[in-house]
């Protein structure tokens, strides 16, 4: 790396970081970037500076309307049954959304139609499993061990659409390795669908499963996680 | 103990956003709709563009929940990026020049504003508040300009009609000086 780059680009590194160099400029500075991990720490530091200043701007109440509109264009509106499409959306939307530890800022350039796809890569704290009823998949279940971004807590996130028109609440239980049972908390069904998420304490080494059980006692469905990577 | 819509995590709303379960995404935009188009009309200055930039960033989110990455900042600060970017596209795109003297002045008050309620305050926000107010007039309307509106070191020199190299050391220095700042109160 010769001093002379980095000389350079600690001209370029406020501008950079503000996201303000021409483009020409920019593709020079993030080429060098790529190539030196120093000043990609010094841009990054800098680049707070701007989030700071970004923070700082008032909130204000968009027009009457915005929010029904917003979410109309998201495509979120209540459907009836068939829900299956629906549960394969959001099994993948969750899976995505839950798989932290890659990716990153890159929200800038292309935009396409399409809704996320399912991610495989995790790093090791997300458990993913099927819901299963009379050996059909009803459903998927995630538990993501506490870490950075979750509060300091872990999470179990499950979305479920049964063939019985359940009307709930159905009561999540996780199982542990020795046969034990943790209840999680309970979430309403509706029409036999139902999505929900809570913190939940989740031991990667201990827990096997989960288990939702109707009002009456009766199993709904049961998940097994896969035996851990060892992560 | 399972969470209402309204209580729960920035970070499990927005996985849940993209489930097409329209509680939950009533609820995302319902918690962050003033940040987005506050954020919006101050770049815009346009309500009715910036609830277009507010509707797009919604939009943009659902569609890239996947690379949200929590180590890198949260919910808000990457909406609040998204909304941004938007806003700076939006204005480049009309070839508009953003900043009206009498709307960065107004602004300037506004992000170096530290009333009573403020001033003992000790979170990252009102550190970066301070900083700014400590900034000479000039470097602070640079960092404005540059940071909130955009503009680049070449548009800050023909607002402020100054060289070209003057606005490149305001931005700059106003920069490395608020970082400074920031680092030392963190040391502390």
């Amino acid at each position: 790396m010769s001093a002379m780059e980095c000389e350079r680009l600690r001209e370029l590194d406020a501008e950079l970081a503000l996201g303000v160099l021409p483009a020409r400029e920019r593709a020079e500075a993030v080429a060098h970037l790529d190539r030196c991990q120093d000043c990609r720490e010094h841009v990054e530091r800098l680049t707070a500076v701007g989030d700071g200043l970004l923070a700082l701007l008032p909130g204000a109440d968009p027009p009457v309307g915005f929010e029904s509109r917003v979410v109309r264009a998201l495509g979120a509106t209540p459907a009836p049954k068939p829900h299956r499409r629906r549960l394969r959306l959001a099994a993948a939307a969750v899976a995505t959304a839950l798989a932290c530890g890659f990716g990153g800022w890159a929200v800038g350039t292309a935009i396409e139609g399409t809704p996320p796809v399912a991610a495989q890569r995790t790093d090791g704290r997300l458990r993913e499993a099927a819901l299963v009823s009379d050996g059909h998949e009803v459903g998927r279940i995630f538990a993501h061990t506490a870490g950075e971004g979750t509060g300091g807590r872990g999470w179990v996130y499950m979305s479920v659409d049964l063939e019985r028109a359940d009307r709930g609440p159905a009561r999540c239980l996780l199982v542990h390795a020795d046969g034990s049972t943790v209840p999680v908390g309970s979430f309403p069904l509706k029409g036999g669908y139902g999505s929900w998420g809570s913190p939940a304490e989740v031991d990667p080494a201990t827990v096997t499963g989960a288990r939702l059980v109707a009002p009456d006692g009766s199993v709904l469905a049961t998940a097994h996680f896969p035996a851990s990577q060892g992560h | 103990m399972g969470l209402s819509h309204g209580r729960m995590p920035d970070e499990a709303l927005l996985t849940g956003l993209t489930t097409g379960d329209p509680e939950l995404a009533v609820a995302f935009v319902r918690r962050f709709q003033r940040t987005v188009f506050g954020v919006a009309l101050a770049v815009l200055g346009d309500p009715q563009l910036a609830e277009d930039v507010a509707q797009q960033t919604f939009e943009r989110a659902w569609r890239h929940a996947q690379v949200y990455d929590s180590r890198r900042g949260s919910v808000r600060s990457w909406l609040t990026a998204i909304a941004h970017n938007l806003a700076i596209d939006t204005v480049r795109a009309r070839r508009a020049s953003p900043a009206d003297p009498e709307d960065l002045d107004e602004l300037l008050g506004i992000v170096t504003e530290t009333p009573e309620r403020r001033a003992l305050a000790d979170d990252s926000a009102e550190r970066v508040r301070r900083a700014v107010a400590e900034l000479p007039r000039e470097q602070a309307r640079a960092l404005v300009m540059a940071g909130i509106y955009g503009m680049t070191a070449r548009e800050v020199a023909d607002a402020e009609d100054v060289p070209l190299g003057t606005a490149k050391t305001r931005i700059r220095t106003g920069t490395l000086k608020i970082r400074a700042l920031l680092e030392a109160e963190e040391k502390r």
